[in-house]
């Protein structure tokens, strides 16, 4: 099995609203996926999709090389966005019904949940009610509901929403340490810096629409390069640089100034021109674009198109 | 699939099972049934009133009084063996002895052969020996009024003086026990006709009664007496009383046989009834929790949404039998284990009804009953977001079902089977009910069968509409208007 999750054209419309325009992207096992984009771009309704809760109206889906359905179930994790717990089960009780649900057998179930809520520091809150839980316990536990079944595909709806720092790196160990095990990890956000740390590629979503699949680097390379440099001229003359601002004064006739390459070049390239050229320089600066300007810049020019 | 759906049912009777409501609706018909008969035995005060005769006339007024009152409590003794012998027919232990006898109302000549047998004790010997092993134990009726001695101060009192000396006895303090009756005879009585009765409250119909009898008899005969007709000839004339010959056509009319067969299957509508309003909320409380704790979509990544329902449907279903199977149960063994008023009011109902078939029809009914108002319960509460939000609904639904229900028993009851009950039993939502209610009474076989079909198809398109409901309701926001419930049930597609 090359992918283990395959979207090819999917379009899913709600009355005349288009909530996915034929989406098409491909997960591989052992990859960590982010699926970007802002409120009501299709995230959720695109996940909904492929655990088989809503049906697409054109376009298909394959999931750990089958159709969407409970038959995968068992192979599948779920976090949802909007998350919540039998509040008069016990810890231990709902991890475990989780597991039965999803294929294990009880005493395989009963072990794995025993085994989570240790790692998870909830050893001692096994048989407590769930409603006697605090906010960062039940998170836990249910963050537990979603891996008791060590799934091959793990699907995370915004999972970072509502958790505290501490949980938020309990769950970001939880994604390294599946996709480490071969799971392909799925996660939308909007939060980049989530993206950012754990993502080996990713995807930017608009109105349904794709926008973008890539790495991060090539995610940034979609954004011009720009540069700090201190110099004696302006650097606007060279042929990489499209554009140049003066900063500020740098003293004993040195200014620093703001650079964005042309498209097509990098940095280095521009230093071995001014290496060349004699070109005066005491300061030279690379600024990396984070995942953040490519969301806004890709995303935000998507959405004041449309 | 199955295991899903059982892992589902599972979890929600555990979760009901858990709760202490269904702990105490569960117990209390229990309860009823095992304190109910202690509660009357112990909290039950004496009935019989205490009497003193304080009699200034020469005391034969008081002995006639007093053997007039011994006279009646031997005819309510009798008169209760009587209906207890008919009852187990037990006649045959003494074919003709008084408490055999049925055919007329037992006249002063009936209580003395009574008495002069030995009474209850010379009687329940030969009861004994025929007496089924099943059979109560024979309990007398306690004495209707005891005569109490006359203390020394009050039978020498001056007459002007009784009723303060009689005030602290007709209303102690504390928790001494009051006088009833105190009745003065004085000593001119019979040239003068008047008593005194005090009592501590209104007085006894059956006491003024016997007095007036046997005081008024004493001045006939003086007043006969006065006039030349001798004592000889005026107490045979005073103790002439008619001989009441009562028929009873047939122990048991065709209304007694219909009540009778009718006693199981109404009890059946009656508690299929109560416990669909028991555990109403149980049911909606099943399908709001999913929705109203944002479960709905982890749940729903792990199974479908016919999953969901049918699961629920079987959890909450299971719950709310489980509750009338332990009703069930503790009414077979009050019946078959114990002995008392209860069990004699079911063992007679289960027997009419011990056949596989009439077995069969009831519980068939009972489920399907139960099913159809689950199912609605459940899109109830799949269409909320709250429990109070869903309780809106029950109200209204419960109303529905319940209001033509009683009136329909009812109707049953008084044997008023007209038009209104039999359409009622081909209307689904009311046919569990209508032909539980009607089987006593002798339905024919083919309403039977063909409310069955009509109730069984009922459901079945009830599972899938509703089912579409359910489905379409999990992930939309808000309560759906009736044009969007209509939509939702026509819409065949999954999602």
């Amino acid at each position: 099995m090359e992918h283990s999750l395959r979207l090819d054209g999917v379009v899913k419309r709600f009355g005349d609203m288009v909530a996915v325009n034929g989406l098409s992207f491909a997960v591989r096992p052992g990859e960590v996926f982010g699926f970007l984009g802002g409120n009501g771009a299709g995230k959720t309704t695109s996940l909904r999709m492929v655990l088989d809760i809503i049906r697409p109206d054109a376009g298909s889906i394959e999931v750990l090389g089958r159709s969407p359905g409970r038959d995968t179930g068992r192979r599948l994790g779920f976090l949802p966005e909007e998350r919540g717990l039998y509040r008069s089960m016990t810890a231990l009780d709902t991890v475990v019904y989780f597991g039965r649900l999803k294929g294990m057998a009880a005493a395989d179930a009963r072990k794995r949940a025993r085994a989570l809520l240790d790692r998870f520091g909830l050893a001692a809150h096994g048989k407590t009610g769930v409603d006697k839980l605090s906010k960062g316990m039940a998170q836990k536990v249910q963050l537990a509901t979603a891996v008791v079944n060590s799934p091959e595909l793990l699907i995370l709806d915004e999972p970072f929403s509502g958790l505290d720092p501490v949980n938020q790196g309990l769950l970001e160990d939880e994604i390294t340490g599946a996709a480490k095990g071969g799971a392909c990890v799925v996660f939308s956000t909007h939060v980049m810096q989530h993206a950012e740390r754990l993502c080996d590629r990713l995807l930017l979503l608009a109105r349904g629409a794709k926008l973008f699949e890539g790495t991060q680097d090539e995610a940034r390379a979609l954004m011009p390069a720009r540069l700090e440099m201190v110099s004696r001229h302006n650097p606007a003359g060279l042929e990489e640089v499209s554009d140049a601002s003066l900063v500020g004064d740098a003293g004993e006739g040195w200014t620093t100034w703001r650079v964005e390459l042309a498209a097509g070049r990098d940095a280095a390239d521009l230093l071995q021109r001014c290496t060349e050229r004699g070109f005066p320089l005491r300061r030279f600066e690379q600024h990396r674009p984070g995942l953040h300007d490519v969301f806004i810049s890709v995303v935000g020019s998507a959405e004041a198109r449309s | 699939m199955t295991s899903r759906i059982l892992l589902i049912a599972m979890r929600e009777f555990r979760q009901i099972a858990a709760t202490r409501s269904f702990w105490l609706t569960l117990l209390i018909l229990p309860l009823v049934f095992a304190i109910g008969p202690l509660a009357s035995r112990f909290m039950d005060r004496s009935e019989t009133e205490r009497v003193m005769l304080i009699d200034r006339a020469g005391g034969e007024a008081g002995r006639t009084i007093a053997r007039r009152l011994e006279l009646d409590q031997a005819r309510r003794e009798l008169a209760a063996l009587a209906r207890y012998v008919d009852r187990h027919h037990l006649r045959r232990a003494d074919p003709d002895a008084p408490w055999s006898r049925q055919d007329r109302a037992f006249d002063d000549a009936d209580v003395a052969r009574f008495v002069a047998a030995g009474g209850v004790a010379g009687a329940l010997p030969a009861i004994r020996r025929i007496r089924a092993a099943d059979a109560p134990e024979f309990e007398a009726p306690e004495p209707q009024f005891v005569l109490v001695p006359v203390p020394a101060d009050l039978s020498r009192a001056p007459p002007a003086r009784l009723g303060a000396l009689l005030r602290p006895l007709l209303r102690p303090g504390g928790d001494a026990k009051p006088l009833d009756y105190a009745l003065y005879v004085p000593a001119e009585f019979g040239r003068s006709s008047s008593v005194r009765l005090w009592s501590n409250g209104s007085p006894s119909a059956d006491l003024v009664q016997s007095l007036q009898q046997v005081l008024g008899r004493e001045l006939q005969a003086r007043y006969l007496a006065a006039r030349g007709v001798p004592v000889s000839v005026s107490g045979p004339a005073a103790a002439l009383a008619p001989t009441i010959a009562v028929e009873t056509p047939s122990r048991e009319t065709a209304r007694q046989r219909t009540l009778i067969r009718s006693i199981l299957p109404l009890a059946c509508a009656y508690i299929l009834l109560m416990s669909l309003i028991l555990s109403g909320s149980w049911m909606l409380q099943g399908s709001v929790e999913e929705r109203g704790n944002k479960l709905i979509e982890a749940m729903l990544a792990c199974v479908s949404p016919h999953e969901l329902m049918y699961g629920k449907l079987i959890g909450t279903v299971a719950t709310g039998l489980s509750m009338v199977a332990t009703w069930a149960a503790c009414g077979l063994f009050a019946a078959y284990a114990t002995q008392g008023s209860i069990a004699d009011m079911i063992r007679p109902a289960l027997e009419p009804v011990s056949t596989f078939g009439a077995v069969a029809t009831i519980l068939y009914f009972f489920v399907a009953g139960y099913v159809m108002v689950a199912m609605i319960f459940l899109a109830i509460g799949a269409t909320a977001d709250s429990m109070r939000e869903a309780q809106g609904y029950l109200t209204p639904v419960l109303l529905v079902i319940m209001l033509p229900v009683t009136i329909l028993v009812q109707a049953v009851l008084r044997g008023a089977e007209g038009i209104g009950v039999q359409v009622l039993t081909w209307v689904p939502i009311y046919t569990p009910f209508a032909v539980l209610a009607r089987l006593g009474s002798g339905m024919p076989t083919w309403q039977v069968i063909g409310s069955g079909v009509l109730l069984a198809a009922f459901v079945a398109v009830e599972v899938v509409l509703l089912g579409r409901v359910f489905r379409h309701s999990l992930l939309a926001g808000g309560r759906p208007g009736m044009a969007a419930l209509g939509r939702m049930m026509l819409r065949s597609d999954a999602r």
